[in-house]
């Protein structure tokens, strides 16, 4: 049994089950509906996580399947995806220019290898400079209104 | 005619014009390569500057970003891993392993000289055989259009390396995930869990990036912290574009179909050079004489997929001029920026503006020599970007990215579409599944669902008449060969791998 293979095989079926039950709340009428589609593929997205689940079952386990796992990486990927999520959250009530350059400040820093020390003036300018360039560029030279936060009444 | 074109020709290398679309070329490029922002932005957020132009000028410009933009995604998908627009999306398959082999500026050479080509051989046809084709492409109805997107789905396991039932799931996941919204025909809503936002569905551009871009960023923030720092890339020396006249000569079957598919594939309206560079990759791999290289890093696959993308430019515009039938988002502002100048493209165009019609011409063959020129001039450049360690590049990718969501509708939700679907790529990547499929699932659902149930209503509720109908049998009757073949071929490699691993059983023993 490959343990990984069985969770993926897991999740597909998982996956298909959630759809179908999703499909059957749609509502009924007569002949080819809006829930037709979406239950053939439930049933489609089922039967392959089936046969990835019993090929899975099937093959024999991977020597050191369990040991490849890296803390350092995980933490990495969510502190990641933390900062996204915080930059998008803070776009409105921060606005474009320093939910970016926050962002990106940050981001380089949880980025940055762990063997070299952060240069982090440099940081700080490149988010600072980047964030004001790609406003600029997009706000004035394109006429894409991103959000200017508290910098509003100043930018106007 | 001739006179026509060099009447064209004049009025576009006037200096005004010509230094337009230069800037055009050079701005479409930028707005291709960057993931995010795409050719439907470019036009989109240039078009008012067209207004004070005259028609010529105007119309020289939008088309100078279109063929600067649709070039331009290869650069990111090669450099970077990630398609700068839809029409790039195979340009990865091939190019970033070759990037990885440090062939990076052979891979850009070859995208480059071959979308200038697929861009040469789509304005030949466009100006040769417009109004016939465009007949043709005119008289197809429901039914062939569910045929060719179910015949097209099929392809999807010819992009399932490893696991032909991750690969499917892929392609049936992404076109699951092209329900929701509105459904078509009868306008139910279904899986918006009452959000309004989600009525019209998720954009291609939103899915594409979350998939490709931000999936890679995360990746990337997997192993960055564990990287040796400063590790630059070796940056080799350039000849001309990096490769071979032999090489060059080898490939020209493969562009000349690619082309085709790419022209063909344009003309027909919803299908664009989204679907045009997986389909002609796909074909190219089935007609290799080493389909065992694809994936790996071969020239092959970068020929077919940016010749066929840009193969697109000239189709996609058979139908907006010849019918007034945009094909895509592109040509549908495109044909806003034609009205916007005073022209109404359809029959009657090419009588009564036969002379800006000619314009366009020039403008397309222009703009092509353009990108051919100026991406030439910039290949060093991008190479040297790879110097930009990753840990820098990435999140300023990502802020591209928000910001191109951001200009689709002015909507902080479409920011966090993309940070939704870089979640799902990542698990793809962890879960071995492949993204190609999803994608393709994902364009082409629609499609087959709208055009199922609207032919199921012309034929009153008959699925006969999906196999009376003739193109619409063949394609159908192709897609059960296609399935066939596929299990086949699936059920021999199989058999072949256990055979090979008894006989290094038997070896160890």
């Amino acid at each position: 049994m490959r343990l990984k293979d069985v969770i993926v095989g897991g999740a597909m079926t998982a996956a298909g089950i959630l759809y179908l039950r999703m499909g059957n709340a749609l509502p009924d009428r007569d002949g080819v509906d809006a829930a037709t589609v979406p239950g053939v593929l439930a049933w489609m997205m089922i039967a392959l996580g089936a046969i990835e689940l019993a090929g899975a079952l099937r093959r024999p386990a991977l020597a050191g399947e369990a040991r490849s796992s890296d803390a350092g990486g995980a933490l990495t990927v969510g502190l990641t995806l933390a900062l996204i999520a915080g930059f998008i959250a803070a776009l409105r009530p921060l606005g474009f220019p320093i939910a970016t350059a926050l962002y990106l400040f940050l981001q380089f820093l949880v980025l940055t290898p762990r063997s070299g020390r952060p240069p982090v003036p440099l940081y700080a300018g490149l988010a600072v400079g980047s964030a004001a360039f790609i406003f600029a560029t997009f706000r004035y030279g394109f006429d894409l209104l991103l959000p200017a936060g508290p910098l509003v009444a100043w930018l106007n | 005619m001739f006179d026509l074109l060099i009447q064209g020709f004049a009025a576009v290398l006037s200096l005004q014009i010509f230094m337009l679309m230069v800037a055009g070329v050079a701005v479409g490029i930028v707005f291709g390569a960057v993931p995010g922002l795409t050719a439907v932005m470019a036009i989109a957020l240039c078009l008012p500057m067209t207004y004070g132009l005259g028609p010529a000028a105007g119309i020289s410009l939008l088309i100078a970003l279109f063929v600067g933009a649709t070039s331009g995604g290869l650069i990111s998908a090669i450099l970077l891993k990630i398609p700068g627009t839809p029409s790039s999306i195979a340009t990865t398959f091939d190019g970033a392993p070759m990037m990885e082999k440090g062939e990076g500026a052979k891979a850009l050479g070859v995208g480059i000289v071959f979308s200038f080509l697929g861009t040469i051989a789509s304005i030949a046809a466009l100006a040769f055989i417009a109004p016939s084709l465009a007949k043709v492409a005119l008289s197809f109805g429901p039914h062939e259009y569910f045929a060719i997107a179910v015949f097209s789905l099929t392809l999807i396991a010819t992009l399932s390396s490893g696991s032909m039932a991750k690969g499917i799931f892929a392609g049936v996941l992404g076109f699951a995930v092209s329900t929701v919204g509105i459904a078509p025909v009868d306008a139910t809503t279904r899986f918006t869990f009452g959000q309004v936002e989600l009525n019209a569905g998720f954009s291609i551009l939103t899915v594409l990036v979350g998939m490709f871009a931000v999936a890679e960023i995360i990746k990337v923030a997997e192993t960055s912290r564990s990287q040796a720092a400063g590790v630059a890339p070796v940056i080799v020396k350039i000849k001309g574009f990096g490769f071979s006249m032999a090489e060059f000569l080898g490939q020209i079957p493969n562009a000349i179909r690619s082309a085709l598919i790419g022209i063909s594939i344009g003309i027909l309206p919803g299908i664009g050079a989204g679907t045009s560079n997986i389909i002609a990759y796909i074909a190219a791999k089935k007609r290799s004489k080493t389909p065992e290289q694809f994936g790996k890093g071969t020239i092959e696959g970068v020929v077919a997929s940016e010749t066929a993308n840009n193969a697109g430019i000239g189709g996609a515009m058979i139908p907006l001029l010849t019918l007034g039938i945009p094909g895509d988002a592109v040509t549908a502002i495109m044909l806003g920026g034609l009205m916007i100048h005073g022209i109404q493209p359809g029959p009657m165009l090419f009588l009564t503006q036969a002379p800006l019609v000619y314009t366009i011409f020039a403008a397309l063959i222009v703009s092509a020599f353009l990108m051919l020129v100026l991406e030439f001039w910039c290949l060093r450049i991008f190479i040297r970007l790879l110097a930009i360690p990753k840990h820098i590049l990435l999140p300023v990718i990502l802020v591209l990215c928000a910001v191109g969501a951001f200009g689709l509708a002015s909507r902080v939700f479409d920011i966090w579409t993309i940070l939704a679907f870089g979640i799902l790529g990542f698990g793809f990547v962890k879960a071995g599944i492949p993204t190609a499929p999803f994608i393709i699932g994902f364009i082409l659902g629609p499609m087959a669902e709208t055009s199922f149930r609207r032919g199921l209503q012309l034929s009153r509720g008959d699925y006969t008449g999906f196999l009376t109908n003739p193109i619409s049998g063949t394609f159908l009757g192709l897609a059960v060969v296609s399935i066939l073949w596929q299990t086949y071929s699936e059920i021999r490699a199989s058999q072949r791998k256990a055979a090979a691993g008894l006989l290094k059983l038997g070896d160890e023993t």
